[in-house]
């Protein structure tokens, strides 16, 4: 088996941020992680939306903090890449199932591939970005 | 009016290229000729347009248009689908309405994309926020995750998986219009152990990117039937779901929108999967092909492996799969892609398989796959079930 990468030293494609997406990525310069909550169907949704994907009623929205931890749901051990990936792989794409019953997409670090399954307990890693906000990883929850 | 009031007159494609030399407007000048040359249609009688995605087409608010304008086409409907790799199948759909909405008469639906000589997409998603910055890099990676859940909740049969492969290639071999890198024989060996691209998805999984174009001429059957056209494909039944569980935050995805799209489609065909001459599945990636055989009942969900080990899917077999080659084993023509599969389903019901025609021309079952959503399977399913004239 070949070692999996964790890409922490790569400057990675700094992501957007949406006009609805503004306090998700506001909370990560604290390393919080807030998901959208329709309060009253009573469920989470993941990434974040203009409205709610249960209801379509965007006042049945609001923020909730979040733990981070899950486990992941699914997997690909990606081994061709492009820049800024290429010659780093290879390196982990998962999906991971927070325990409020959402998927998150990203990537598990500090995993062999030996101990990578589908159901892994994993917890959050934040890995910094240039401005000063930061990406969700996840690494095993030991 | 009715979806059946319609008919397929004529069928043309190009040869698939690993690279276009030729503009993509050459290539749709190439269609129109050939399905004038076939059909006895003159330019002048066709007054509707419909064009599927393109990724050379994409960025040009005015694509439907400018294509119009340079293939001369003085139109009364004209208008570009864009459910990515489903918009063949829903052109044919769209266009059934049009017509039977008197919107138009005569329509030619164009698939055309020089994705690698030109691409112009320039897709607005979740992508650049939630899912670049992890190196995730589309379709290959979101059918391994799938793959992974499938292999999870069922188990993967790579044996299974290379029988479908190995049979579309065969099919191409019998295909002077497959892209020629691909003219060659492959074993379920060969399958298994091609280059691993994101696990559990190897080089043989995929497409390979490609450019070419294809397209149908559909007019009302009344007409066909005036003008004497009686080699016809007519559509029975269709069906169409984009965002299957839109609004679950968790789905099983290994259930897709074929399931109710195929259901709605055999419905109004009044037709069985016993019923169907020849299956024509959008192909991105093998394992598409036996999700859908599970969706479209012809096996139950998460039984695809025994289905397939049992059923022979050669042209001469139980269920002809993508006698083309289907876009696996030609080459993927960008987002026209979907046009391969319908095409030779048509060519099929007109008994103009040569080699590889079916035994059974007298129904055909054409899918479409489109988008590809946040970690699940794919946004738009689209089944549609043709018939031969009588």
């Amino acid at each position: 088996m070949s070692q999996l990468n964790d890409l922490l030293a790569i400057d990675r494609p700094v992501p957007p941020i949406r006009s609805f997406s503004v306090p998700f990525w506001e909370a990560t310069r604290e390393k919080r992680l807030l998901l959208q909550y329709d309060k009253v169907v009573g469920a989470y949704q993941f990434y974040p939306r203009p409205t709610s994907i249960h209801t379509g009623r965007r006042t049945n929205l609001e923020w909730r903090e979040v733990s981070g931890k899950g486990a992941v749901f699914s997997f690909t051990i990606v081994r061709r890449a492009r820049p800024p990936f290429r010659d780093h792989e290879p390196y982990v794409v998962a999906m991971v199932t927070l325990d409020e019953q959402v998927n998150v997409m990203s990537n598990i670090i500090r995993c062999s591939e030996a101990e990578l399954r589908v159901g892994l307990r994993v917890k959050p890693f934040w890995h910094p970005l240039p401005d000063g906000r930061h990406l969700l990883l996840f690494e095993p929850d030991k | 009016m009715a979806l059946s009031d319609n008919a397929i007159v004529g069928f043309a494609e190009t040869p698939i290229v690993p690279r276009s030399e030729v503009d993509v407007w050459e290539l749709g000048a190439q269609i129109l000729d050939h399905l004038l040359e076939r059909t006895g249609f003159a330019k002048d009688e066709i007054d509707g347009l419909i064009l599927s995605s393109s990724q050379t087409g994409a960025g040009n608010n005015f694509w439907s248009q400018t294509t119009a304008d340079q293939l001369a086409l003085e139109l009364n409907f004209c208008q570009t689908v864009d459910i990515g790799g489903s918009s063949p199948v829903g052109s044919v759909a769209r266009t059934c309405a049009a017509i039977d909405a008197g919107l138009c008469e005569t329509v030619l639906c164009l698939f055309a994309d020089t994705a690698v000589a030109e691409n112009n997409g320039r897709p607005r998603s979740y992508g650049a926020e939630f899912t670049n910055p992890f190196g995730y890099l589309g379709a290959t990676n979101a059918f391994g995750m799938l793959s992974c859940y499938y292999d999870h909740r069922f188990g993967l049969d790579l044996r299974a998986l290379g029988k479908l492969a190995v049979t579309q290639r065969e099919h191409a071999l019998l295909n002077q219009y497959a892209c020629e890198k691909l003219r060659k024989p492959i074993t379920v060996d060969d399958y298994l152990n091609s280059r691993m691209i994101n696990d559990p998805i190897r080089l043989l999984d995929c497409v390979m990117p490609c450019d070419g174009a294809s397209g149908v001429l559909v007019t009302s059957r009344k007409r066909a039937e005036q003008r004497g056209l009686t080699k016809c494909a007519i559509p029975l039944g269709y069906g169409e779901r984009t965002n299957l569980s839109a609004g679950a935050a968790m789905v099983d995805p290994t259930v897709t929108g074929h399931r109710i799209a195929g259901e709605k489609a055999f419905r109004q065909a009044g037709l069985k999967q016993s019923d169907i001459g020849s299956f024509h599945p959008y192909d991105d990636f093998i394992i598409a092909i036996m999700m859908q055989l599970e969706m479209l009942g012809f096996c139950k969900h998460g039984h695809g492996a025994a289905y397939i080990h049992e059923t022979d899917f050669l042209f001469s077999g139980d269920l002809p799969l993508n006698t083309g080659g289907g876009q696996i084993s030609a080459g993927q023509c960008g987002l026209a892609g979907g046009g391969t599969n319908l095409v030779e389903g048509v060519r099929q019901l007109f008994g103009e398989g040569g080699k590889r025609q079916v035994k059974n021309s007298g129904t055909a079952l054409v899918t479409g796959i489109g988008g590809i959503p946040y970690g699940r399977n794919w946004n738009t399913s689209t089944v549609l079930i043709l018939t031969s004239n009588g």
